[in-house]
């Protein structure tokens, strides 16, 4: 009897992961107001960088002190978490970086008094960011008494710069009608036609795999590189090998290759692998990783990562 | 003997009055069983809903007011409409393929039989009445007839998801 019991929980357990293992990873998204709408709104910071001035977001600032920013991006928010699809809140991820940066600055071993260690990769890091990005604009349109509104929601791949999805236009003109109102009933008009190109792009990636970037780097005092020949082919052309056989029918180009330096873009990468599981560009990178680390190549590299989107390759050590 | 002449007669009415609303209603049904209508966007509705205007084709006005909320929500489904005044964006349907309504044949019958399911998803917008620039005569036997009625569109691609006629944004993640 208690072998039985224990055969059921095992299928069940069995079963269980199967369907959790068998749902690609999701992507995050989240809105951010344009760089066009925080200059236009004053919500800019200025630096000097070496005698040249320098313009970035001021997000903190634009979250504090614009109500109309937060009313688009909640009812964006409300609508996209409808769909089945929940975004993450930037002025929430800004306020959380920065109690995380307190408690790491404030905190210290017992016993040795040692900080958090944290390198300057580690510190570029971190900042607000999503797999895609909402990029957010609106303008308000005035002719004589009469006011418009015209939005403008992109939707962009983090990793491949691409716009995966769009809606943009310009709203019914009117006399009385107040900004807050003209904005909700732009992310009402506007927001069926977003999801509509964003569905189109999930689509495709179900279809036809993930599209992610690969670069490949060498370290500085490695003394091979990617010209270096091994049997009758350069270690290039290896590497383009790899990527035909693994890719979805095939599919990726060669956007530049120097003997230092590769980079290939639109890599299809399945959604899952041989076992089912969901893979994004690092777990599918890591096979490339350890094809070149094993004979009769024996190039030692280290995998780094950004999101689910970009791998890079380092030839020569760790 | 007197009586049964009244008990004949009123049984015989009764069967003419059934036959002839059969008759009207496989009429009405025959107007619109090739779906032809115009669908057009009449304003921002509140959130999950879409309000438009169906145009239904008629001999008779009455058929195509009665079919107009059945056009309104297959129009929703199968054909979309382009953007136009009052702040309208064009809408694509919300299934892909054309040939959707035959893969899913015996859903979409019941769902458009009469007083089917189609019914929970819209409503109408107005009293009923219908403006005199709505009802119009595009043929000695033939009437367009405009009505504004409010499809509940967040609900009924929920429905549909459920159906798997539709995927769902999230699905597969």
């Amino acid at each position: 009897m208690k072998k039985t019991v224990q055969l059921i929980f095992s299928i069940l357990f069995l079963l269980t992961s199967a369907m959790v293992f068998s749902q690609a990873k999701k992507p995050t998204l989240m809105v951010v107001p344009s760089d066009v709408w925080c200059n236009t709104n004053g919500y800019m910071m200025t630096f000097n960088d070496q005698g040249s001035s320098v313009k970035v977001p001021d997000y903190k600032k634009a979250f504090q002190e614009n109500a109309e920013v937060i009313q688009v991006i909640s009812h964006i928010n409300g609508m996209m978490g409808e769909r089945g699809f929940p975004l993450k809140n930037m002025e929430s991820v800004i306020k959380t970086l920065n109690s995380n940066m307190a408690e790491d600055n404030l905190r210290s071993s017992k016993n040795s008094g040692s900080g958090i260690n944290e390198s300057p990769i580690d510190a570029f890091k971190k900042v607000a960011k999503a797999d895609i990005i909402l990029q957010l604009t609106w303008t308000v349109n005035k002719t004589g008494p009469k006011k418009s509104v015209t939005f403008n929601l992109q939707g962009l791949d983090s990793y491949t710069d691409k716009q995966v999805a769009t809606a943009v236009g310009t709203g019914a003109p009117s006399f009385s009608a107040e900004l807050p109102v003209l904005l909700s009933e732009a992310v009402l008009a506007h927001m069926d036609n977003f999801t509509e190109s964003l569905q189109i792009h999930f689509d495709d990636m179900f279809e036809n795999g993930r599209e992610i970037i690969v670069r490949i780097q060498k370290w500085d005092d490695w003394d091979g590189d990617l010209e270096t020949e091994f049997g009758d082919e350069e270690l290039g052309f290896i590497i383009e090998d790899w990527l035909a056989e693994n890719t979805v029918q095939g599919r990726f180009s060669t956007t530049d290759m120097t003997e230092s330096m590769a980079l290939f873009e639109q890599v299809r990468i399945p959604l899952y692998n041989e076992k089912n599981r969901a893979i994004d560009a690092r777990r599918y990178t890591s096979g490339l990783s350890k094809f070149l680390k094993n004979a009769p190549y024996n190039i030692p590299n280290k995998l780094v990562m950004k999101g689910l989107g970009r791998a890079t390759i380092i030839l020569g050590g760790k | 003997m007197k009586l049964k002449h009244p008990i004949a007669i009123l049984f015989i009415v009764l069967l003419g009055m059934t036959a002839n609303a059969q008759w009207k209603k496989n009429k009405a049904n025959e107007d619109t069983k090739i779906w032809r209508y115009d669908l057009e966007c009449e304003g921002i509705a509140k959130q999950g809903s879409k309000l438009v205007k169906v145009w239904s084709y008629s001999k008779n006005p009455k058929h195509a007011i009665s079919r107009g909320m059945k056009n309104a929500v297959h129009g929703v489904i199968f054909k979309g409409y382009a953007g136009g005044g009052q702040g309208c964006t064009s809408l694509k349907p919300l299934v892909k393929s054309v040939d959707t309504e035959e893969e899913f044949k015996e859903f979409f019958e019941a769902f458009f039989a009469d007083g089917g399911e189609y019914l929970k998803y819209v409503s109408a917008a107005t009293d009923g009445s219908i403006a005199p620039g709505d009802r119009l005569k595009v043929s000695k036997r033939e009437y367009k007839i405009g009505i504004i009625v409010n499809v509940q569109f967040e609900q009924l691609r929920k429905r549909l998801e459920k159906e798997n006629i539709v995927r769902g944004l999230a699905s597969g993640f």
